[in-house]
């Protein structure tokens, strides 16, 4: 029936000039075409499509079955015969049919294709999607900008595989979609290279535009968020062999290092206006970050890469980038900035660093959101990872410059675990200043300073003990240390000096302060004691909601133990400041007797 | 034998006669660097610091393992010389070359990558060798050109003598400084000279100069080639009988120079102290109608103040007295500069801290006025009164705000009576949909310049 539909309006067009197909033609035959593959005469609309005489009739209309023939594709199970007539249909036409209508129905399909078939449908239009695009005449390097702009647009909301299994199984069909796309695109950047060899043509240049662009979209999506280590088990790791690809495209298009480095770019003639150009920039942010993760951490494109810039500078060029990433809450993007900044810290060796690069904005914003994963990431191997990577980050700056990411870090933290961290290493400062004669930052009036900083309670004796306890016993381990060494080497560090500061901004307030805080939760404990025996009943007082959860209410038995905590560590600070009081009676007492 | 072992041969030649012959080039004299020139350049200049020079290389490590050469990139490397950006023993030896000339370079790990090494082609503590290819180059110095500081051919500057680190003054920085200036060959100024970076033309100096101090080093002598825009424009300056639109060429030492803090280097109460101390400088600048130099010192206030948490309650009203007067003098600054957008914003800014305030009120009533917004001028004007009935200038800006908006209307009823006529033809409904939209796009070409996300809230209120 379909079948015999679809002959009588081929006969009747057979007959016809090119010019005269109306409209009612181009309707009978779609729907003819449409029935014939519904009802599954794939095989025969294949003859009629691959007869000779039916050429300039499949030219004009055969566009118009790409729609249904992609529905049919679908249905069909994969070695069903007729699934195989209708691929052939598709070669067929891709052959056959006008250039500039095929290019527009085949990016139709891909437009409307959403969710789950977004991959199968793209895999499956590349071909002959590649096959017109060679074929066009005009605007072909809008039409490549326009396909490619897209297929990523299109697989864009797509979850990015993370773990191996997941990468491994492909239920999207993502990793093997994106190479196909790389394959895709290989001829048109075939064609520009092969061109740059000859001559620059501005035709040339938007296509070169188009493929930039798509390179740098394919770098903020999937290869931003994908998992790049290499991983035991897979040989050809599909993300890692699309980075590749993506890189040598930059790389024979001469791309690659302008895009690294910005002083080996000329003025872009395409972005005249700077305004533009600085937005072009902000939004390749993402990109150019991912690019540099890729060639100084994974080593992608490396066999190219000039080796003779310094360490330092390559630092100072990837800061931005650094900055970029670790503004990103998502582990993979994260995860990838603390790799890039490690990476480039360990190219450098230690002090190395001159402090005069804490003139660069990034090399103060960097360490401080560093401080933020360190307090606030939920994760916790990315807690630690960035505590290392500030411990080298500090080691690798000359003493100047530790000294002031000391003063910087201590004032902008507000955290007293952090603040407690970068005491102890101003205590090992101290100490390795002592054993060297030029060292001027960590004695002398330099190192008051600092100490006014240290030595010192926030909020006098009203400061929040508890909260601050790991700042606290910080100090006070290094005032003992200053106190006890200093007997040695002579006043070197000035701390005696400075001790009646010391003790009217720290000792008095820390002493008064703790009375307080022990008086406070003693009473506190004989409070909840007593209550425990008339109110048996859990009215709890207040709830604690913790990530959206919320918390079992404590019981009078749990706030008991944390309030004996909290006095055992008034006990502990209280040790210690007995001991550095004693210390400095001792020292102070033997210089009043030499006296 | 493999070419592997015939290579490596060949590279231990080399080396092994670099290090025999070659020329220690490094400052301290530790053999560090070791040259042979290949081939002497053909012109006897050699770049100087900062020049973007073009080289092409190759380099081997000391087992003869080619690691890089820009000919495998077809392009030659370029970068800036002597400002760390490559190892130190390029900085060292692409500046004593000549352009043309071809050198072998012998470079110990502690001039190149040290003991890190470079993953993953440099391994650790390695001695770098830039050799001659086939071709037959090795370092080649192709070409150089001085720097162009703000990449608009405005100030191109070649470097005599590096300064010390990568610190600059900034702005607000005190500089002291020895300059020569030249004009057409005759030098017509050359002092010892001390002031602030932002504030040179006290001192006849051009804003070039203020400009390329900010890029400058502690000690750094420097040439620098001034457009007529960073010179003395189209004015000229008759002091020094130079013509309008002359190029200039000034030769600078910055002696030394004191940056001016920042803000995170400085406490609350520094903080407090400094901004009455700039608060002055700014008012006498005001006075003396060198408007953009007191909106510097004014933004000073603003960018120490205006973020800072953790007040005590006396120092949180002073520096909210300090951040009012700040803003409410950068309004009136920016009305005087025609920056109406801006004295908006200040004003806004200034409301926000202090709703009534009469000042800020009737600026801001002004700095609308001259944006052609007469309906939200005359509504800050009411509000000044309501603030205080007293305040006459108040009262006839009040008027000349229904005088404009008046002029306005009839001025709009023209532009639209023809729009009318034009429309005749169509239907009446589609016309008065047409004016609807038209209002607003006007309304909003008026609004240009960033304004604060508060105000839209205080119109809001203004109207009710």
């Amino acid at each position: 029936m379909a079948v015999e539909e679809l002959q009588a309006i081929i006969q009747r067009c057979q007959i016809l000039e090119e010019a005269d197909f109306k409209g009612e033609d181009f309707n009978l035959f779609q729907v003819a075409g449409q029935k014939c593959l519904e009802d599954g005469y794939a095989a025969q609309l294949l003859e009629v499509i691959q007869n000779e005489k039916n050429k300039v009739i499949i030219k004009n209309m055969g566009w118009n079955l790409i729609s249904p023939l992609v529905r049919c594709i679908f249905m069909y199970k994969e070695d069903d015969d007729k699934r195989e007539h209708c691929l052939r249909i598709l070669d067929q036409l891709a052959q056959l049919c006008n250039p500039k209508e095929l290019f527009l129905g085949l990016l139709e399909q891909i437009e409307q294709t959403s969710g789950e078939q977004v991959c199968q449908t793209v895999m499956l239009l590349l071909q002959p999607l590649q096959t017109v695009l060679l074929k066009l005449q005009n605007k072909k390097a809008y039409s490549v900008g326009l396909s490619l702009a897209m297929i990523m647009n299109q697989l864009t909301p797509l979850p990015v595989p993370y773990t191996k299994q997941q990468i491994q199984e492909d239920k999207l069909g993502l990793c093997q979609c994106c190479n196909a796309v790389v394959d895709f695109a290989k001829p048109f950047v075939n064609e520009v290279v092969k061109n740059m060899e000859k001559s620059s043509e501005y035709n040339d240049m938007e296509l070169k535009e188009e493929l930039i662009k798509f390179c740098m979209k394919s770098l903020k999506y999937p290869l931003l968020t994908a998992q790049l280590e290499q991983l035991e088990g897979i040989e050809e790791h599909p993300f890692r062999q699309f980075a590749t690809e993506i890189i040598d495209i930059l790389w024979n298009m001469g791309e690659l290092i302008p895009l690294m480095f910005v002083h080996h770019k000329g003025k872009s003639p395409l972005w005249e206006d700077q305004e533009f150009a600085d937005m072009e920039r902000k939004n390749s942010a993402d990109s150019l970050a991912c690019l540099s993760y890729l060639i100084f951490v994974q080593h992608f494109g490396v066999k190219c890469f000039p080796v003779v810039f310094s360490p330092s500078y390559l630092l100072l060029c990837n800061m931005t980038h650094i900055e970029v990433l670790l503004k990103r809450t998502e582990e993979s993007v994260l995860s990838k900035g603390l790799d890039l900044f490690e990476s480039c810290l360990l190219r450098m060796e230690d002090n190395s660093l001159l402090h005069h690069y804490l003139e660069f904005r990034d090399f103060i914003n960097v360490p401080q959101d560093l401080v933020k994963i360190m307090t606030l990431c939920p994760m916790e191997h990315m807690r630690k990872k960035s505590l290392n990577i500030l411990q080298l980050f500090i080691d690798k700056f000359d003493t100047e410059g530790k000294y002031t990411l000391f003063r910087c870090l201590l004032k902008t933290s507000n955290h007293a675990g952090v603040e407690g961290y970068i005491i102890k290493n101003i205590k090992d400062q101290i100490h390795l200043a002592s054993t060297e004669y030029d060292n001027i930052w960590f004695t002398g009036h330099h190192l008051i300073s600092l100490l006014d900083l240290v030595l010192s309670l926030p909020e006098g004796a009203e400061t929040d003990l508890l909260q601050n306890s790991d700042r606290i016993m910080a100090s006070l381990n290094l005032l003992r240390y200053l106190v006890i060494k200093d007997c040695e080497s002579d006043y070197q560090t000035g701390v005696w000096t400075t001790l009646g500061k010391i003790e009217q901004n720290f000792l008095k307030p820390l002493r008064v302060g703790l009375n307080m805080s022990k008086a406070h939760y003693e009473a506190e404990i004989k409070n909840k004691k007593e209550n425990r025996k008339e109110a048996q009943s859990s009215n709890t007082v207040c709830s604690l909601t913790v990530s959206g959860e919320k918390m079992m209410p404590m019981t009078t038995g749990m706030q008991l133990q944390v309030l004996h905590s909290a006095l055992f560590t008034f006990d502990l600070i209280e040790s210690v400041l007995a001991r550095v009081e004693e210390l400095i009676e001792v020292k102070t007492k033997a210089v009043m007797d030499e006296n | 034998m493999t070419t592997d072992e015939a290579t490596k041969s060949e590279g231990e030649v080399q080396a092994a006669a670099l290090a025999e012959r070659g020329e220690d080039i490094t400052p301290s004299k530790d053999r560090g660097v070791l040259k042979i020139i290949k081939r002497p350049g053909s012109e006897d200049e050699s770049p100087m610091i900062g020049d973007k020079v073009y080289v092409h290389y190759k380099g081997k490590l000391a087992n003869g393992k080619k690691f890089d050469s820009s000919r495998d990139r077809n392009e030659p490397f370029i970068f800036s010389l002597g400002k760390g950006q490559v190892i130190k023993a390029w900085d060292i030896g692409v500046a004593t070359m000549k352009k043309g000339e071809i050198c072998y370079l012998l470079c110990k790990p502690e001039y190149a990558y040290g003991s890190a090494g470079s993953a993953p082609k440099i391994p650790s503590n390695a001695t770098l060798f830039f050799e001659a290819s086939n071709a037959g180059e090795l370092v080649e110095l192709l070409d150089f050109k001085g720097e162009d500081l703000f990449e608009d051919g405005g100030i191109i500057r070649r470097i005599k003598r590096k300064g010390e680190g990568y610190s600059n003054p900034n702005e607000g920085a005190t500089v002291e400084i020895h300059l020569e200036g030249f004009c057409g060959g005759h030098r017509f100024d050359c002092k010892d000279v001390k002031f602030v970076v932002g504030e040179g033309e006290d001192h006849d100096i051009p804003i070039g100069i203020d400009k390329a101090l900010e890029k400058m080093q502690r000690g750094e002598h420097c040439i620098l080639y001034l457009s007529p825009r960073y010179g003395f424009g189209e004015a000229g300056k008759p002091k020094f009988g130079i013509q309008g639109n002359a190029e200039l060429v000034y030769e600078v030492t910055l002696k030394s120079f004191e940056k001016a803090k920042e803000s995170w280097e400085m406490d609350t109460k520094e903080k407090l102290e400094q901004a009455a101390v700039v608060k002055e400088k700014g008012t006498m600048y005001f006075k003396e109608g060198k408007y953009l130099q007191a909106v510097i010192q004014y933004g000073k206030i603003v960018s120490w103040l205006e973020m800072e948490y953790g007040l005590s309650e006396k120092e949180s009203k002073a520096s909210e007295s300090f951040l009012l007067a700040a803003f409410l003098n950068l309004a009136m600054c920016y009305l005087k500069l025609r920056e109406y957008a801006k004295a908006v914003e200040c004003c806004d800014k200034a409301l926000g801290l202090d709703q009534d305030n009469e000042k800020g009120l009737y600026r801001r009533g002004e700095a609308r006025l001259l944006m052609n917004e007469f309906e939200l001028a005359k509504c800050d004007f009411q509000k000044v009164l309501e603030v205080n009935p007293q305040n006459k200038a108040a009262k006839s800006q009040i008027s000349v705000c229904q005088k404009k908006t008046k002029e306005h209307n009839e001025r709009d009823r023209r532009i639209y009576a023809n729009m009318f006529t034009k429309f005749a033809e169509r239907d009446a409904k589609e016309a008065a949909s047409k004016t609807g939209v038209g209002k607003p796009a006007e309304k909003a070409a008026c609004e240009k310049g960033p304004k604060a996300p508060g105000a839209e809230g205080e119109e809001a209120e203004g109207h009710v």
